[in-house]
Parts: structure tokens; C-alpha cells; sequence
């Protein structure tokens, strides 16, 4: 017989043992997350690198005690959220609260699904109103911004040294750095230069600090500074490896300790400190001197609309208590952000906690909201804005091309 | 002789016998035929039934959602309002005008042709090497499904840091050669290569599998009898080994077309469809339309649905195929 | 064959494997390297400093995603096998009426992206309140290979004898003892190739997990490995320490699912 019984129980076995160590695996964990649904409230961000022991999550647990209610908190990447937010709004179960990252705040609040923060009752007279601005659709804010980053220019101070050379001011002495640099064979300057929001991102320093204007991208300005990244990855500067680097990616390379400047976030100084690279931070310079305007990144604290006005109304505080600046001091120094409030004393405080952020709280203070101006059809803009870049910086089309499709892409769409 | 009678005997035909009426292969068998017509039909539903329920639950949904899809346009505000107005044709003319749209379906085509022909080939070269036992033999073949454990992000990154111009492991090893690095990932001439690699790497196996399956359903006496009559390796693997292949081939074929033209994650991880829209394929670009800043759902609805008819297109040459055959 | 030609074949096999598999083992390199010797010129093949925290963050976040992940993928294999079968049996020896168009059906039901099957469940799993439970993913995943598996399982079976069929018709036996008796053994390859396939596709299922189940609830190891992602940074340490980890048990698995697929099967069941 092709069949041997004997085989077919020891498949059978096998089968009954991997059952049996899968269910006792996860027998521990799955500790059915249906809390009585009236006093949990829902919380969705784009921290899953947070768990039930970080400042992040003691904070939110101890917001709900004073308010008398339980919080159950979902951590997820963060396009996985946007999707997940318009699925539960299409069948109406959205979450109580929810972390949006600042540019798509706009696009979602348009669609009705978030309620104002003059609807919550909420006090915005203490925020930055520059980063209070990238929520805003027609005036009207939807959401308060939890914590602010922005980037600026990292050096690594030994090759400085070795060079010999002073900090740049502009862009020809950055030029003239980068070339130094290389010539005494170190890795010139690192910034991602990737497809997705997060090229655009590290784009606009340099594109607003050309004096370029996202309602123009076709303009000399934007050739610019188009010109100016494409001169880096064509002269060896800046490897050809930026076009699919991540600003993650770039600080590891910078870790290393062989790249002379890179273009990064606020939110890599702890990961800084904890390396062995002795680095300086500096503001990004504009074209012709000065310090080029630097983007706001950073989540806003949303509510999504709730039929209940009780249940909206917990929520309102709930918000109030996680964005208070003394609470919100601790968890913020993880990632590094700088809190969105002008009272000196907290800006002292966070000065205390992280030393280095110091140089961050001023360039947060004079820093664009990517949706300040645009709105809604920033999205657009910025996927033309990044296509254009690449397109420059790969070598596809010539700066000047890239930036007229560019323009002529959005008005045609 | 007895062997060559059994080798005709179970030459596999593929395809239906249903609708056409026709008998099935072998020694007819009256009494199937003539009372029992009903009944076997019922059986043989009554078999079928759980898979069309399966596929009227579970798929009906999703198709004719996203069918309907590409007539409306569906944007954020519907997903909050439910309003998605018809639109009839606009998104598939705004997707076809798009500057896009033509390279990237050269580029899918490049894509799907290469990848299949690399992984299939490749995969049966393999199926036939491990058609012999030797030491080690279940081992390895069981080894090579390993890259299918791991989730595609995983594997994606791994590729991508491989890939990478400066620190990869593959241009350190070309250089070794004296061949310059490369800019895998970030040259706009090389980025389709790059993805193309990383699925063929991850496609192999899938062939392999399947075939060697298939191999191994071919009963040795076949072999056997070839070689009696004194055919060598190459001939008895064209002209015996092949078309006793064809079923499965055929079902391997079509199915690595459909999975490839599907194919988003290894290219999203990799490149992201760049640089500069260099490695984008009509899948990686339905996303982008749908989840990507523009948060258009209808306009990737209408892209993916472009991907389906095309798929389609090729299911139906499929099924031609085997009526053919089966009418041989 | 001889026995040099033998341990040739071995030889061949293991270079072979080893060139196939490469990137597996930069999997194990990446996951003991530590964090500022991942970009360096030239890579090195073997990390002269590895860090095993990866292994440590990995095994204590891990068990209970791995648990949940074997769970599914087992139980997607059972349901896979179950459904399609029997179906693949009717259309390849039953010759039902309009069984070409469930073939098409099938093929069609194969080009939908995933992205759309999954936020078409979502909308299905919200009502019928299968979002993040056990069943649901099973059913999701099992989506992935029904399909499939009724094409590949037709393919072969057409394969088997009718003789074989007839014999058993002839003796009185039913068509479901036929089914179970006769044909299931005989194309025990393809139901171990096509289960095989079947737990491949859930194990390393992301896109349904992510749509249809939130953190509190059913899990499988692929979004467990999204804590070591964030928009900030990537841990690779812990991530190619979880896919290592994670490789074992189902290593294991296919290893012993690979000694069913037996050759010649129906060699020698024809006498004439």
C-alpha cells in the first residue's frame, strides 16, 4: 500500500505537537482586549516602538486614573494608521483619540471625521502658533500638536578639526566643507533623499532656504536648490545611496563616524549621545547666508468626532492632560521633541533634560509648517516636489526640467 | 511493451470535459455515462460546493467593490460621508493620460516576462537536479523554501542592504572582480534589475516545489522504457519529460504570472518604485495612487483594475489551452 | 547513479543551496551586528563583534506572536486542504457542468491585490464582529491559498490513473469513499506540496494581520516586528532576530512535510 500507517502518525504527532506549543504560547498573551467598552477609551499612535512600560504609555495610564477612566492604546506604523482610521470612520467605530502626523492632519480634518479644537473646548493660547498652524483648515484648528522636531545640521566634530575649516555659513562655504571633506577621504554629507514624504522633508530647508515658495516649484529658486543636491551626489559628496536612504540610515552611516555632515532630526539625539561620535549641531544655512527655515515634524492629538458629546467631552480632557507641558516633559524627551509652548520655564526645563536640544528649540520656534500655507493640496505638491528631486538628483532629467514638469504636474492635477 | 502501454495510459490531459460533454481520457466507461449522467453531476457539485461558497463569501465583495471602484470617485471624504459619485470612465482615462502610465506598463511587462522566465527555468533546472536521491537530497530541497518564511519586509531588507551601492555585500563581491559598484537600488537605469533579482530569488522556490511535484508523479518506468530504446538525457527530457510536465507547468506558469503582476511588497521595500518612478509597476503604482499622498481611491482602483484585465486576459488564454489540449 | 556521481550531486546541491540561501545567513550577520557597524566599507562577512541584545529583546517581545502565527497558519492549512480537495477532485475527474467557469473563477479570484481583499474583509469582519479573532485571520489567510491549491491539486490529479478510479467504482465504493480512499492517498504530493504552500502564505501573512486585528488581540509574529519599527528608526537587530527565531519552527515543519512527497506514486498500481 503507498500509504504507511505508521508515517501517518507520526505526521499526526507532529501536527498535535506544534498545536499544542502554539496554544500554550500564546495562551499567555491574548488576554482578550475587550475592557467594558463605556469606560475604555481608545487611543491609536505611531509609536509601536512604545510599550506598556515606556514614559509614553505611563503617561496616558495616568491621564485616564485621574479621569476615572481606563485607556486601551494602539501602537502602529503609521501609513498602517491612516488606513485604519478612514476603515473604522467608514463603519463608524473610530477611536476616542488619535496621533496624526502633522501634514495629514488637514486632509483628514477636512473630511469632517475630527472635531475642532474650538468644538472640545480646548485653550490653544499657550502653543507656538506656527505649529498650531499646520493643523489648521480655513483658521479653525483640529487637533493639538503633542511635540515638535525639525532638522538641522549635524557635524561630526573631529573631521571639523581635521579640516581645519570654519562651520559653513551658506551654501558656497557648505560647498567648500563638503569638498574638504571628501578630498581628505572622508564621506562628504548625508540626507535622505528618498520618494516619500520624508524626502520632501529634508528637501524644503534647502528648497525654502533658496528662497523657493511651494505655490511655485518651477521657479529659478527651486532650480536652486535642486542644483545644489544634484552638484552633491554628481561630485561625490553626498553618495548616490541618498536616493534610497532613510534619515535612519543616514544617522547609522553617521554613526559611524565617517561622514563629515549630515541633515537630521531632533530625534536622533539620544541615539547621538549613546554613539561614539563627537558631534556639533548647527542651523542649515540659506543660500546666501543666514539659517534656512526648517520644516515642523511632529504628531498632532486628535479627536475624531463622537455622536456621545459625553464620551467627546473625556475625550477634550484627555487631550488637555496629555499635552499639558509639565506632563508631557518626560515622554517627550524620548523622542526628542520639542514641546509646542512659548513658557520659558518649560523651555528650561527641556534644556535641562536634554542639553543639546537647545539648538533645536530655536530652529522649532522659526520653522514652517509644511501645511501652514497649502492646506490640503500639500500633499499634492510635496509628491511632485519629491519626484522632482529625485528625478534631479538621479541624474533623470536636468534641474530645470525637473522643476518645470514638477509645477506643470500640479497645476494639471 | 507493458511499459510503453502503461506510459500512453497515464499521459496526464489537463482541462475540462465538462462543458464540452466529452468523455474523459482513457477507456470509456458505459455505465458512468448513460443513467448515472445526473447523478455524477450532482456528486461532482456536491464535491465543488464548499470552494463556491468560499468564493461568492469571500470574494465576491472585494472584486465587484473594487470593480465599481474605478467608476467613482472615492476619495477621503467618502470613506467619512459614504459618498462616491460615479464617474464612468474618468479615472481610466486620468490613469491612461497620466505621462506615467505607458512606461510603467512597459516596465511591468519587463517585470512580469523577465522574472517568470528566470524563476521557471531555474526552478526546473533545480526540480530536475533533485529528481535523484542522494545524500542530503530531502534536506536541501526542503531548505530552499526557507526564503518563503520570512515575512517580505524581512527579506525585502535584507535584500536592500545587500543591494546598497556603498556597504552592500554584492558590489563589495563584483569589486572583487574589478567591477564597479553599482548603484543597484539608486541608479534609475539598474533599479528594475535590482527588483527583478530579489523576485526571481524569491520566485525559485515557488517553481522548484511545484515542479519537482510533478517530476515526481512521472512514474520511473517511463524512464526506464526510454532508456531501453536507447534515448540519452536531453532527448528523454524534451520529448518525454516536458509534455508530461504540461499540466503542471502550465498551472505553475500562469499562477507565477498572476502573483508576479501582483507582486508590491519586494519592489516597496527595495525601491519604492524609484528613483524617480524608475522600478514602478502597475501594482506598486495602483498603491500609490490609493494610499500615497493623493489618497485617491478610485484612480488606483481603476490602475489595479487595468493589472486585473490584463491578468484576465492571460487566464482566458489559459483556459483555451487546455480545451485545446484536452481535445487532442 | 553511481556513488561519486552521488556525492557530487551532494557537493552541488550544498554550493547550490549555499549561493541560493546567502541571503538568509546576511539575515544572521545583520542580527549580531551591532548598530554602528552596519554601514561600513567593505561589509564584513563575518561580524567580528556580535551583539546578541537583538536575540534578547526578540525572545523576551516574541513567544506569545510566534505562538498565535503557528495557530493560524496551521489552521489555514486544515481549511485550505478541506475546501479545496474535494473541489479539485470534481474538476479534475467529475467533470461537472460548468466547471471551466469555477476554474476562471478561481484564476480571477487570484488577481485581486491583496490590499483590496483586506479592506474588503474589514468592511465584512466588522459586522460579522470578526475583527481581531483567531478564527477571522484563519479565514483571511486561508484566502491566500484556497485558490491556488484547488488549481495546483487539479493539475495533479488529473495525473492519477481512471483505471485506478474505476477500479474502486466498480467495487462498490461511493464516491466520497473513492474520494478519501483512493484519490486523497494518491495525490498525497500535492496535498503536502499544496499544504506546504498553504502555511508559507499565512506564516508570513502581513497585510491581512495589520487590517483586521489591533494590539490586544490575536497577533502573528510579522506585526510583532513593527515594535522594532517606528518612523524614527529600524532596530535590525531585534528584527532579523525575530525572523531568525521565528524561521525555526517552521524550518522544522517543512523539513518533515518535505519527506511525504514520495515519487512514483502511481507506479506500479496499473497491471495490465
Amino acid at each position: 500500500m503507498v500509504f504507511s500507517t505508521r508515517r501517518v502518525r507520526m505526521g499526526a504527532g507532529i501536527l498535535a505537537a506544534s498545536l499544542a506549543v502554539a496554544a500554550g504560547l500564546t495562551g499567555c498573551s491574548t488576554a482578550g482586549g475587550d475592557a467594558e467598552a463605556n469606560a475604555s477609551f481608545t487611543l491609536w499612535d505611531p509609536y509601536p516602538q512604545f510599550d506598556e512600560t515606556s514614559a509614553w504609555s505611563q503617561l496616558l495610564d495616568k491621564c485616564a486614573t485621574e479621569l476615572g477612566v481606563t485607556i486601551a492604546r494602539e501602537g502602529m506604523d503609521t501609513s498602517a494608521l491612516t488606513s485604519k482610521l478612514l476603515l473604522a470612520a467608514q463603519q463608524k467605530n473610530a477611536p476616542d483619540l488619535a496621533v496624526i502626523d502633522n501634514p495629514l492632519v488637514a486632509s483628514i480634518a477636512e473630511t469632517g471625521l475630527l472635531a475642532s479644537t474650538d468644538d472640545l473646548g480646548l485653550d490653544t493660547s499657550g502653543i507656538l502658533p506656527n505649529i498650531l498652524a499646520a493643523g489648521n483648515v480655513d483658521g479653525t484648528a483640529y487637533g493639538i500638536p503633542l511635540g515638535s522636531n525639525t532638522l538641522a545640521l549635524y557635524y561630526n566634530k573631529a573631521i571639523v578639526k581635521e579640516l581645519g575649516i570654519e562651520l559653513p555659513t551658506d551654501w558656497a562655504s557648505l560647498k567648500d566643507a563638503v569638498a574638504a571633506a571628501q578630498a581628505a577621504g572622508h564621506e562628504g554629507i548625508g540626507f535622505s533623499a528618498v520618494g516619500t514624504e520624508e524626502g520632501s522633508f529634508q528637501f524644503l530647508p534647502f528648497f525654502w532656504g533658496a528662497g523657493g515658495d511651494l505655490s511655485d516649484l518651477g521657479s529659478p529658486e527651486s532650480v536652486d536648490a535642486l542644483q545644489l543636491w544634484t552638484d552633491f551626489v554628481k561630485s561625490g559628496g553626498a553618495s548616490a545611496s541618498v536616493l534610497n536612504s532613510t534619515q535612519a540610515d543616514i544617522n547609522d552611516q553617521f554613526l559611524a563616524g565617517n561622514l563629515a555632515f549630515q541633515v537630521n532630526g531632533s530625534w536622533q539625539l539620544s541615539g547621538l549621545d549613546a554613539g561614539d561620535v563627537d558631534y556639533g549641531i548647527m542651523p542649515i544655512p540659506g543660500i546666501d547666508g543666514g539659517n534656512a527655515p526648517a520644516p515642523l515634524g511632529g504628531e498632532f492629538l486628535t479627536v475624531p468626532v463622537n455622536a456621545d458629546a459625553d464620551r467627546q467631552a473625556t475625550s477634550a480632557k484627555f487631550v488637555s492632560c496629555i499635552t499639558e507641558p509639565d506632563n508631557a516633559l518626560e515622554w517627550a524627551k524620548g523622542l526628542s521633541y520639542v514641546l509646542p509652548t512659548e513658557d520659558p520655564a518649560i523651555v528650561e526645563k527641556e534644556i535641562a533634560q536634554t542639553p543639546n536640544l537647545a539648538a533645536f528649540i530655536d530652529a522649532v520656534g522659526a520653522a514652517q509648517g509644511r501645511t501652514s500655507d497649502l492646506g490640503t493640496e500639500y500633499p499634492r505638491v510635496s509628491e511632485q516636489l519629491w519626484t522632482a528631486m529625485q528625478a534631479a538628483v538621479s541624474g533623470t532629467k536636468s534641474p530645470e526640467q525637473a522643476a518645470a514638469d514638477a509645477q506643470a504636474a500640479v497645476d494639471a492635477g | 511493451m507493458t511499459a510503453a502501454l502503461s506510459a500512453t495510459r497515464t499521459v496526464p490531459t489537463s482541462g475540462e470535459s465538462g462543458t464540452s460533454g466529452l468523455p474523459a481520457p482513457g477507456p470509456a466507461s458505459p455505465r458512468r455515462r448513460g443513467r448515472g449522467r445526473g447523478r455524477a453531476q450532482w456528486t461532482a457539485w456536491a464535491f465543488l460546493a464548499p470552494v463556491v461558497i468560499y468564493l461568492a463569501v469571500f470574494y465576491a465583495y472585494p472584486i465587484i467593490r473594487n470593480l465599481l471602484m474605478g467608476f467613482q470617485d472615492y476619495t477621503v471624504l467618502s470613506f467619512v460621508t459614504g459618498e462616491a459619485p460615479f464617474i464612468g470612465l474618468e479615472n481610466y482615462a486620468a490613469v491612461t493620460a497620466n505621462p506615467l502610465f505607458w512606461p510603467t506598463v512597459l516596465r511591468t511587462a519587463v517585470f512580469t516576462v523577465t522574472s517568470l522566465a528566470f524563476q521557471f527555468t531555474i526552478g526546473l533546472a533545480l526540480a530536475q537536479f533533485f529528481n535523484r536521491r542522494f545524500p542530503l537530497s530531502t534536506l536541501l530541497r526542503s531548505l530552499f523554501l526557507l526564503p518563503w518564511l520570512l515575512p517580505l519586509i524581512v527579506s525585502g531588507s535584507v535584500w536592500k542592504l545587500m543591494l546598497d551601492k556603498d556597504y552592500g555585500i554584492l558590489n563589495a563581491a563584483l569589486g572583487l572582480f574589478g567591477i564597479p559598484a553599482v548603484g543597484w537600488t539608486v541608479d534609475p537605469n539598474v533599479s528594475l534589475a535590482a527588483v527583478i533579482i530579489v523576485n526571481i530569488w524569491i520566485g525559485v522556490a515557488f517553481n522548484m516545489v511545484i515542479l519537482y511535484g510533478g517530476l515526481q508523479s512521472i512514474p520511473g518506468t517511463i524512464y526506464e522504457a526510454a532508456a531501453l530504446d536507447g534515448a540519452g538525457p536531453w532527448r528523454t527530457f524534451t520529448r518525454i519529460t516536458l509534455p508530461l510536465l504540461k499540466p503542471v507547468s502550465a498551472v505553475v506558469l500562469l499562477l507565477g504570472l498572476v502573483y508576479t503582476l501582483k507582486v508590491f511588497d519586494v519592489i516597496w521595500i527595495v525601491t519604492q518604485g524609484g528613483p524617480a518612478n524608475s522600478s514602478q509597476t502597475l501594482s506598486t503604482w495602483s498603491y500609490q495612487l490609493s494610499f500615497g499622498p493623493q489618497l485617491q481611491f478610485g484612480l488606483g482602483a481603476a490602475a489595479g483594475n487595468i493589472l486585473i484585465l490584463v491578468a484576465f486576459v492571460f487566464g482566458l488564454i489559459y483556459i483555451r489551452s487546455q480545451r485545446r489540449l484536452e481535445e487532442r | 547513479m553511481t556513488k561519486l556521481g552521488r556525492a557530487m550531486r551532494t557537493v552541488i546541491g550544498v554550493v547550490i543551496c549555499a549561493i541560493l540561501l546567502f541571503p538568509l545567513y546576511w539575515m544572521l550577520v545583520v542580527s549580531v551586528t551591532p548598530r554602528d557597524e552596519l554601514r561600513v566599507t567593505p561589509p564584513a562577512l563575518f561580524p567580528l563583534n556580535p551583539t546578541f541584545d537583538g536575540y534578547a529583546r526578540a525572545v523576551g517581545d516574541q513567544l506569545p506572536f510566534l505562538g498565535t502565527s503557528l495557530l493560524v497558519a496551521l489552521g489555514s492549512v486544515v481549511l485550505t486542504v478541506v475546501v479545496a480537495a474535494p473541489a479539485a477532485y470534481a474538476l479534475a475527474k467529475l467533470a461537472p457542468r460548468g466547471g471551466e467557469g469555477i476554474t476562471f473563477g478561481l484564476l480571477v479570484a487570484q488577481m485581486v491585490p491583496g490590499i483590496v481583499m483586506a479592506t474588503g474583509f474589514y468592511a465584512i469582519y466588522a459586522q460579522a464582529g470578526l475583527l481581531n479573532t483567531l478564527p477571522g485571520l484563519i479565514l483571511a489567510d486561508s484566502t491566500l491559498a484556497v485558490p491556488f491549491a484547488v488549481l495546483v491539486m487539479r493539475a495533479f490529479i488529473h495525473g492519477i490513473p481512471d483505471e485506478l478510479i474505476q477500479a474502486a467504482t466498480v467495487d462498490g465504493a461511493g464516491s466520497v469513499r473513492t474520494f478519501l480512499a483512493i484519490v486523497l492517498p494518491l495525490s498525497r504530493n500535492a496535498v503536502v506540496t499544496v499544504s506546504l504552500f498553504a502555511f508559507l502564505f499565512a506564516w508570513s501573512d502581513f497585510l491581512f494581520a495589520v487590517i483586521l486585528t489591533s494590539s490586544g488581540g490575536p497577533q502573528p509574529f510579522t506585526l510583532g516586528i513593527y515594535q522594532y519599527i517606528s518612523n524614527y528608526s529600524k532596530d535590525w537587530n531585534a528584527i532579523m532576530a525575530t525572523a531568525v527565531i521565528a524561521s525555526i519552527p517552521a524550518t522544522i515543519l517543512l523539513i518533515v512535510a518535505q519527506r511525504y512527497v514520495a515519487a512514483g506514486i502511481t507506479a506500479g498500481a496499473v497491471k495490465d
